[in-house]
C-alpha cells in the first residue's frame, strides 16, 4: 500500500508546533498589551509644568472643582483653569514660591502655560461633562479621587466598556446633585447595610426620580 | 403558499411618465448603469490614476516597512492643554457662540446668525430674528463660510506684482492721496452696496475730491432706465398675489430677494388661508420659478416682450387704460407664434384677478419690456396692492463704461478698484484688460486693487491689497425691505486684509479704523439714540435695528416711460437663433468660483457639476447634430465662444442659455484654470442679456461633462415616489397621495375613516422605539423648489468633503441629501415638461433594509427612532448601500478629506506622501461631527450632533427632575434650517405640539415604498398645482396619472422581477 502521506507531511507536527508557538506568542502579547491598564493608561502620571497639587488644593485648602473648573456644569469640556484664576490667589499667598514660577511667568509673558492632557478620550467619542455631573455622576466616578492626589494619574481606564459598564448600570454611580464634586462622598447605610447596597438603592430611587436612561445600545448617545 | 411578490408599479407605458433625464425615457445602457448598481461598475476599482493596484501593494509594501521603523505610533502622543492667560469674555471653550452679522448681497445683505467655535466661524444661518430670514440661509450665504477659509486666498500685498506689506500698501496710498488734488484724475470703482457707512464715507471722499468719479458695475445688474418715479424701487408683494405671471423672472431662484420664496410658498400650500395662488411662467429656459409654474410656456428670451404685448393688448382692449394703450401704439409686433389661446386666457386670469394679480419681468430684460409690464400692472390695478414701492437707498453712481472712457482719454491718473473683476467680468468691448494694462504701462496710470484673490484683474494693478471677508471686517447693510443691519467680525483678517471702509476711510482723509468706530458713527447718526451704549449693544446683538424697515411708497408711472416703450419694443427682435448670456446658478458672475461647495453642488436644473454649458432644446440639438457634451461654437457680433452643448428639456427652440462665472485664469485650485468656459466675450454693454443673430455650430471637439441626474434613479420609480395632484383632485380626495399606486393595496391602518400608516408587519425583532423622542421629518413637495439651500447647509454643518470633478463622474458625490430633479410629462414628450424637486435623504426607516445587511452592526437603530452609523464599526463592504431603495448612503472611496482631490491626487498617495487639509479648511470643521476616514459608508443622521446638544441641554437645565422632554421645535436639523420656502420640518413625531406631527398628519402626506413596509421617517406631502381649467395645458399640469395596478402583490413569483417581500 502506497504511503498515503507524503514525505514532506513528516515535519507537519513541527510546523503546527511552529505556527502555534508564534500564534501563541501573538495573542499573549496582544492581551498583555490591549487588555492591561497599561493600554488604557491608568496610571498614566506625566510630569506638570507646574506641581500643581489637588491634594493641598481641595482637601487641605478645600477648594470646590467648579472654583478652576468653572464651565464643567454648562459644557462638554471640562476646562482647565486660565492663568488668571492661578493668580486670583497666588499674587497673595506664596507669591515667592519657586514652584510658582511657571505660572507668574505667564501672566507676565502672557504666554499660556502647557499643561499635559491626562484623561483623553478618542476623537470620535463627544463626551459630555455637563450631561454627566448635572444630573447625578461625581467627579470621582471617571477621574478617581482626585483630592487626594498629589500630581493628577489617570485613574480609571476610561475604555468603551467600562463606560458602558456605567451607562448599563446607572445606579451604581448617582448620588445627589449637591454631593456631585465631594468626592468623598459616601451614601448613608441603614443598620447592617453595606455601602455598595445603600448606593444601589438611593441610586435606583433617583435614576426612577430623574428619568435617568443613559444610552447604552445607542451608538450616537457618543459617536456622531 | 404562493410566494408573496411586490411588482414595483413602473410608469406605465401610457400616462405620465416621471423621468431624471433624456437616456431614461430612451432606456440607454448608461442609465441602466446608474439604475441597477448602487455605484457604477469600476467605481469600486482603482483605475483611476497612474497607480494600478498592482504597484499600489508594493508601495503600500514599502510603506508598511518604513512605517514600522518608528514605533512611535504605539503610544498616543503626548498632548497639552492650553488655557487662556486671561479669561475671555463669553468663551466657554468647547461651547459654540453665535453673533448676528449680514452678509452684502446684490438685491440686498442679508440677515444672518454666525456660529462660532472657540473663535472660528463654522456656519452660518439666517438670522431668526429677522422677518426676511426667519432663520433660513440660501445657498451662497451657507457656501460663503468657505470662501472666508479658501487656502487660495490672497494672502498678501502686492506691489507690481512683488511682494510688500500693509504697511507700505498704507504708506503709498498716503502719498497718492496727497497728490490727488481736486479728485479730477480720481475714478473708484466698486460693487453696488448700500452700506451706509460706505455712503456716508462717500459723501466725504466726494466731499474732499468732488470731481472723482464714483463708479459701480456689477456684471448682471437689470438695464437701467426710469420707470416709475424716480429714486423709488419697485418691490412685488408675492403674498398679496393670486395670480402670478413671470416673464422670464426667476424670482424663485436666481433673481431671488428678501423672501420672496416664503411668501410664495406660504401662499402656494393648498392649505393657505388666503387661498392657493397661480403662478404662470414665460421663459426661454427652465428656472426653479418655472418649475413651479401652473403653467409654462417656452419662449426665447428676445421674444417676452412680444409675449408682454399681446398680455398688455388684451389687457387694455379689457380694462381700457390709457396709458398702456399709449404705449402699445406704434408697436408692430405680431406674436403669431403664441398660442392664441394660452395667451387669451392667461391674460383674462389676470383682468379677471385685478388688484390681485401680478405680472413680474426678468430684471435683466430690455427696459422697454420691464415698463410695459409696468404699465400691465398699473392697467391692472396692482400697484400699491401687489406692487409697492420703496425709496433707493444709494446714490446714482456712474458706470463701468464712463471709467473705460475717462481712462482711455487719460483724464485719470488713479483707478481704485474694490472687489469686483472687470479684467474678467467687464463688457466685452470695454477691453478692460487692454485698457487696464495701458492705463498702468502707458499712461502711466496707477491702478489700486482691493481683491480676496490674486485674479485676472489684480494682476494688471500697479498695487494689489488682499480684501478682508465679510465675516472678517466691520461694516452695516440694509436689508431688502431697507432694515438696517449690523456687520461684525468673527475673526481678526486671516490674511492681514483691509475691508473696502478702511480703504474709503483712508481715502477720506481719515485713519484706517481698528474697530468699529466708523460704523459707530454712522449708528450715531442714522438711529440717534438716547443710550448709545445700549443700543448699540442691541444692534450688535439682535443684528439689525428694529422698525427701520423702509416705509413703502406709492407707485406711479414715470411720464416718459411710454416712449421708451414703444420705441423700444420695436427694437427687440428676433432673427434665428439667441444666445442668453445669465448668471451660473452656482457661481454667480465667477465670485464664487473657487468655491468647493458650490462647484461640486450640481445646478439644479440640469445637474451638472464642476462646468457650465449652453442649455438647448432637444429639438434645436437635434437639428445642430449636438449630444450632450458636444462643443458648440457660438459667434455673435464678431465674438466667439466653444462651450459644451447640453440638452434640456423645456428649453425654448432656437435658444441658447450660456451661463457666467467659468473660465477662471487664476490660481485657484478649486475653479481656477481649466474649470468650465468664459462666456463673457458675449456680453456686451449693448446686449447685456441676450444676442440675437447668433451663429451656432458644433465644432466637431467634445467635452467631458459630469451630471448627476442619472446617480441615484429608484428604479423608475419616479411615478411612485413622487406624488402630485391638482387642486381639484386634492379637494375632491384629500388622501389622494396614499391611494396610488400600490399603496391602494396595502393593509392599511385607518383611524376616523382615513388611512395612517400601513400594517407593521416584520420578520425581523426590532428594538422598542421606546424614547420619550421620536424624529422625523415632513417634505412639502409642493413648497420646495429645488433651490439646494439644504444641500449646502448639510455639507457644512456635517464636514461634508467634495470629492471633485472626475470623482463625481464615478458617481462618488457625498451629498447627505440630494434635491432629486424629475421632468414629467405624457406620451415620452421631451420637448415640454413639467419639472419637479423631489429633496431626497435618508428616510430613516423604521425597518430599515440597510441595518439588516450590516454583517458589523455599524448601521443599526435607536430607540428615538435614528438610522444611525457607527464609523468606527464600519469596514466598508457597502452592503448597506447595495441594499438601500433610496440610495442615499455614501462611501469614502478615498480620503477626502486628508488628500488632495485635483490632480489626480487621490491617486498617487502612499503611506508616506504627505496629508492633510490645508489649515484654514479645518478651521471651518464642526467640531461635533465626525471628519469620516477612508473607507467608511455614511449618510444623512438627522443632525445627530444637534439631537444630541438638544438632549443634553435639556437635562441639563432639568437637573434634578425627570421632566427631559426637549419642548417642540426646539431646534432644527440644518437642511430644514436652511430651507428658505419652509418646505422642510423636522421635529419629534412623538410630540403632539410640534409642527412636525401636524404635518406627518396632513392628508396629503405619503410615505416612500409604504407597502414595502420600510416604514420610513420622513413624511412627503404631495404636490399640488392650481391649474386654469380654461387654459389650453390644464390637462397636463399636476395631474398625476394613476400608475395601473400590477396585480395588487398577490401573484405568485415570477423569475424576472425583483422581488419584495419575499
Amino acid at each position: 500500500m502506497a504511503n498515503i502521506f507524503p514525505r514532506g507531511s513528516n515535519f507537519l507536527p513541527l510546523k503546527i508546533a511552529f505556527c502555534l508557538l508564534v500564534l501563541g506568542g501573538a495573542t499573549s502579547t496582544g492581551l498583555w498589551y490591549y487588555f492591561t491598564n497599561k493600554y488604557t493608561n491608568v496610571g498614566y502620571q506625566p510630569t506638570q509644568p507646574v506641581p500643581f497639587s489637588h491634594e493641598i488644593h481641595v482637601k487641605q485648602v478645600g477648594m470646590d472643582c467648579r472654583y478652576c473648573h468653572s464651565f464643567v456644569e454648562v459644557a462638554a469640556h471640562s476646562n482647565i483653569p486660565t492663568t488668571q484664576v492661578c493668580m486670583n490667589c497666588h499674587q497673595q499667598i506664596q507669591k515667592d514660591n519657586p514652584k510658582l514660577q511657571a505660572v507668574r511667568d505667564s501672566w507676565t509673558t502672557g504666554q499660556p502655560i502647557q499643561w499635559v492632557q491626562i484623561h483623553k478620550t478618542p476623537d470620535y467619542v463627544y463626551f459630555n461633562h455637563s450631561a454627566h455631573v448635572n444630573r447625578g455622576v461625581s467627579c470621582v466616578s471617571c477621574h478617581g479621587k482626585v483630592n487626594e492626589m498629589a500630581e493628577v494619574y489617570h485613574a480609571k481606564p476610561l475604555s468603551m466598556s467600562w463606560c458602558l459598564d456605567c451607562h448599563r448600570n446607572p445606579e451604581e454611580a448617582l448620588r445627589p446633585l449637591n454631593q456631585i464634586t465631594n468626592l468623598d462622598w459616601e451614601p448613608k447605610t441603614k443598620e447592617g447595610q453595606s455601602v455598595a447596597d445603600a448606593q444601589r438603592e438611593l441610586g435606583s430611587k433617583l435614576k426612577a426620580d430623574w428619568a435617568i436612561n443613559p444610552p447604552d445600545k445607542n451608538c450616537f448617545g457618543c459617536h456622531r | 403558499m404562493s410566494k408573496r411578490v411586490f411588482h414595483h408599479p413602473q410608469d406605465s407605458a401610457s400616462g405620465k411618465k416621471y423621468w431624471r433625464s433624456v437616456g431614461q425615457l430612451s432606456n440607454t445602457p448608461e442609465f441602466r448603469v446608474w439604475l441597477e448598481r448602487e455605484f457604477p461598475q469600476g467605481a469600486s476599482e482603482f483605475d483611476g490614476g497612474d497607480v494600478s493596484r498592482r504597484n499600489f501593494l508594493q508601495l503600500m509594501g514599502a510603506s508598511m516597512a518604513l512605517a514600522g521603523l518608528s514605533f512611535a505610533g504605539c503610544r498616543r502622543p503626548e498632548k497639552h492643554l492650553v488655557p487662556f492667560t486671561r479669561g475671555v469674555e463669553w468663551s466657554i471653550p468647547g461651547k459654540a457662540l453665535f453673533f448676528a452679522s449680514a452678509m452684502p448681497s446684490r438685491s440686498g445683505a442679508l440677515p444672518l446668525v454666525v456660529t462660532t467655535h472657540d473663535g472660528r466661524p463654522t456656519k452660518v444661518d439666517g438670522n431668526p430674528l429677522h422677518s426676511l430670514s426667519k432663520g433660513a440661509a440660501g445657498v451662497f450665504a451657507q457656501a460663503s463660510i468657505l470662501d472666508l477659509y479658501d487656502p487660495d486666498r490672497s494672502r498678501r500685498f502686492l506691489s507690481g506684482g512683488e511682494p510688500s506689506s500693509s504697511a507700505q500698501f498704507e504708506k503709498a496710498l498716503d502719498g497718492i492721496i496727497a497728490s490727488l488734488g481736486d479728485g479730477s484724475s480720481l475714478a473708484l470703482l466698486l460693487e453696488p452696496g448700500d452700506s451706509p457707512t460706505r455712503e456716508r464715507l462717500r459723501a466725504e471722499i466726494v466731499a474732499k475730491f468732488p470731481k472723482a468719479m464714483w463708479a459701480t458695475y456689477d456684471p448682471i445688474a437689470s438695464p437701467a432706465g426710469d420707470i416709475f418715479q424716480s429714486g423709488v424701487q419697485p418691490v412685488p408683494v408675492i403674498s398679496a398675489a393670486d395670480v402670478i405671471m413671470s416673464l422670464d423672472c426667476d424670482f424663485l431662484g436666481s433673481d431671488v430677494a428678501g423672501d420672496q420664496a416664503r411668501q410664495f410658498a406660504a401662499r402656494r400650500k393648498p392649505e393657505a388661508q388666503a387661498g392657493m395662488n397661480r403662478l404662470y411662467v414665460v421663459e426661454n429656459r427652465f428656472t426653479l420659478t418655472g418649475g413651479m409654474a401652473d403653467h409654462r410656456l417656452r419662449v426665447q428670451a428676445s421674444r417676452v416682450g412680444a409675449f408682454a404685448t399681446a398680455i398688455a393688448r388684451q389687457v387694455a382692449d379689457s380694462t381700457g387704460d390709457a396709458v398702456l394703450a399709449q404705449m402699445l401704439q406704434g408697436v408692430s409686433i405680431d406674436p403669431v407664434e403664441f398660442p392664441a389661446d394660452w395667451v387669451r386666457e392667461a391674460a383674462a386670469d389676470l383682468i379677471a384677478n385685478r388688484g390681485r394679480s401680478l405680472v413680474i419681468a426678468g430684471h435683466r430684460q430690455p427696459v422697454a419690456v420691464q415698463g410695459l409690464v409696468a404699465g400691465i400692472n398699473s392697467a391692472l390695478g396692482n400697484l400699491g396692492k401687489t406692487l409697492v414701492g420703496k425709496p433707493a437707498q444709494s446714490a446714482p453712481s456712474a458706470g463701468i463704461a464712463d471709467v473705460a472712457k475717462a481712462a482711455g482719454e487719460g483724464r485719470l491718473k488713479t483707478l481704485i478698484l474694490i472687489g469686483g473683476n472687470p479684467a474678467y467680468d467687464a463688457p466685452s468691448d470695454l477691453g478692460w484688460a487692454k485698457l487696464q494694462k495701458d492705463f498702468r504701462e502707458e499712461k502711466g496710470g496707477v491702478v489700486i486693487r482691493l481683491s480676496s484673490q490674486e485674479d485676472e484683474t489684480s494682476r494688471l494693478a500697479t498695487w494689489h491689497a488682499p480684501l478682508a471677508h465679510y465675516l472678517e471686517s466691520w461694516s452695516d447693510a440694509r436689508a431688502f425691505d431697507g432694515s438696517y443691519l449690523s456687520v461684525q467680525p468673527m475673526i481678526l483678517p486671516l490674511f492681514g486684509g483691509w475691508s473696502e471702509i478702511d480703504v474709503l476711510a483712508k481715502l477720506a482723509g481719515r485713519q484706517k479704523p481698528e474697530g468699529p468706530e466708523l460704523v459707530q458713527e454712522t449708528f450715531r447718526s442714522t438711529v440717534k439714540p438716547s443710550d448709545f451704549t445700549e443700543a448699540w449693544g442691541k444692534f450688535l446683538h439682535d443684528g439689525f435695528v428694529s422698525k427701520s424697515k423702509s416705509q413703502q411708497t406709492s407707485l406711479s408711472l414715470s411720464p416718459s416711460i411710454s416712449g421708451v416703450v414703444s420705441a423700444g419694443l420695436n427694437a427687440v427682435r428676433s432673427t434665428g437663433f439667441e444666445v442668453v448670456v445669465v448668471a451660473d446658478s452656482k457661481v454667480l458672475d465667477g465670485r464664487y468660483a473657487n468655491n468647493g461647495w458650490l462647484q461640486e453642488l450640481p445646478d439644479p436644473v440640469t445637474k451638472v457639476s464642476w462646468d457650465n454649458t449652453a442649455q438647448i432644446s432637444p429639438a434645436s440639438a437635434k437639428q445642430l447634430g449636438v449630444s450632450n457634451g458636444d462643443m458648440l461654437r457660438v459667434e455673435a457680433s464678431g465674438r466667439s465662444l466653444e462651450i459644451p452643448a447640453f440638452i434640456t428639456p423645456g428649453h425654448a427652440d432656437n435658444s441658447l442659455t450660456v451661463a457666467l462665472g467659468y473660465g477662471r485664469d487664476f490660481d485657484g485650485r478649486v475653479g481656477g484654470k481649466g474649470v468650465g468656459f468664459n462666456a463673457y466675450p458675449l456680453l456686451t454693454s449693448s446686449a447685456p442679456y441676450f444676442l440675437v443673430g447668433a451663429s451656432v455650430s458644433p465644432s466637431g471637439r467634445k467635452h467631458k461633462l459630469v451630471v448627476t441626474q442619472e446617480h441615484g434613479a429608484l428604479e423608475g420609480r419616479g411615478g411612485d415616489i413622487l406624488r402630485e395632484g391638482t387642486i381639484e383632485q386634492f379637494k375632491a380626495q384629500p388622501d389622494f397621495a396614499k391611494n396610488l399606486g400600490l399603496d391602494a393595496h396595502a393593509e392599511w391602518i385607518e383611524k376616523d375613516g382615513r388611512k395612517t400608516e400601513v400594517v407593521n408587519r416584520s420578520l425581523y425583532s426590532h428594538p422598542p422605539l421606546d424614547d420619550p423622542h421620536q424624529w422625523g421629518m415632513a417634505v412639502d413637495l409642493t413648497a420646495c423648489t429645488g433651490c439646494s439651500a439644504c444641500m449646502v447647509a448639510c455639507q457644512a454643518e456635517n464636514n461634508i468633503p467634495i470629492v471633485g470633478k472626475e470623482q463625481v463622474g464615478y458617481g462618488r458625490e457625498m451629498h447627505w441629501i440630494r434635491t432629486d430633479r424629475y421632468f414629467a410629462s405624457e406620451h415620452d414628450e421631451v420637448a415640454d415638461p413639467e419639472m419637479i424637486y423631489q429633496p431626497m435623504l435618508c428616510q430613516h426607516c423604521e425597518n430599515a433594509p440597510c441595518e439588516t445587511v450590516c454583517p458589523v452592526n455599524a448601521t443599526v437603530h435607536s430607540e428615538d427612532g435614528l438610522n444611525v452609523m457607527a464609523y468606527n464599526r464600519c469596514i466598508g463592504t457597502r452592503y448597506c448601500a447595495n441594499n438601500c431603495p433610496f440610495k442615499v448612503r455614501r462611501f469614502n472611496f478615498f480620503d477626502y478629506n486628508q488628500r488632495q482631490i485635483e490632480d489626480g491626487g487621490l491617486y498617487k498617495w502612499n503611506l508616506t506622501s504627505p496629508k492633510g487639509t490645508p489649515e484654514t479648511i479645518k478651521l471651518q470643521k464642526n467640531p461635533n461631527v465626525t471628519v469620516r476616514m477612508r473607507g467608511v459608508m455614511e449618510k444623512c443622521t438627522f443632525c445627530v450632533q444637534r439631537i444630541q446638544e438638544a438632549k443634553i441641554a435639556t437635562k441639563v437645565a432639568r437637573r434634578g427632575t425627570g421632566n427631559v422632554k426637549i419642548e417642540a421645535d426646539a431646534f432644527t436639523v440644518a437642511c430644514a434650517q436652511a430651507c428658505p420656502s419652509d418646505a422642510i420640518t423636522f421635529g419629534d413625531i412623538s410630540n403632539e405640539k410640534s409642527s412636525v406631527s401636524k404635518l406627518r398628519a396632513a392628508e396629503r402626506g405619503y410615505r416612500l415604498l409604504e407597502y414595502l413596509n420600510v416604514g420610513a421617517r420622513v413624511w412627503y406631502l404631495a404636490r399640488i398645482r392650481n391649474p386654469n381649467p380654461r387654459m389650453p395645458d390644464a390637462q397636463k399640469a399636476g395631474s398625476h396619472s394613476r400608475p395601473s395596478h400590477h396585480g395588487g402583490g398577490h401573484e405568485t413569483a415570477k423569475p424576472n422581477h425583483s422581488g419584495g417581500n419575499a
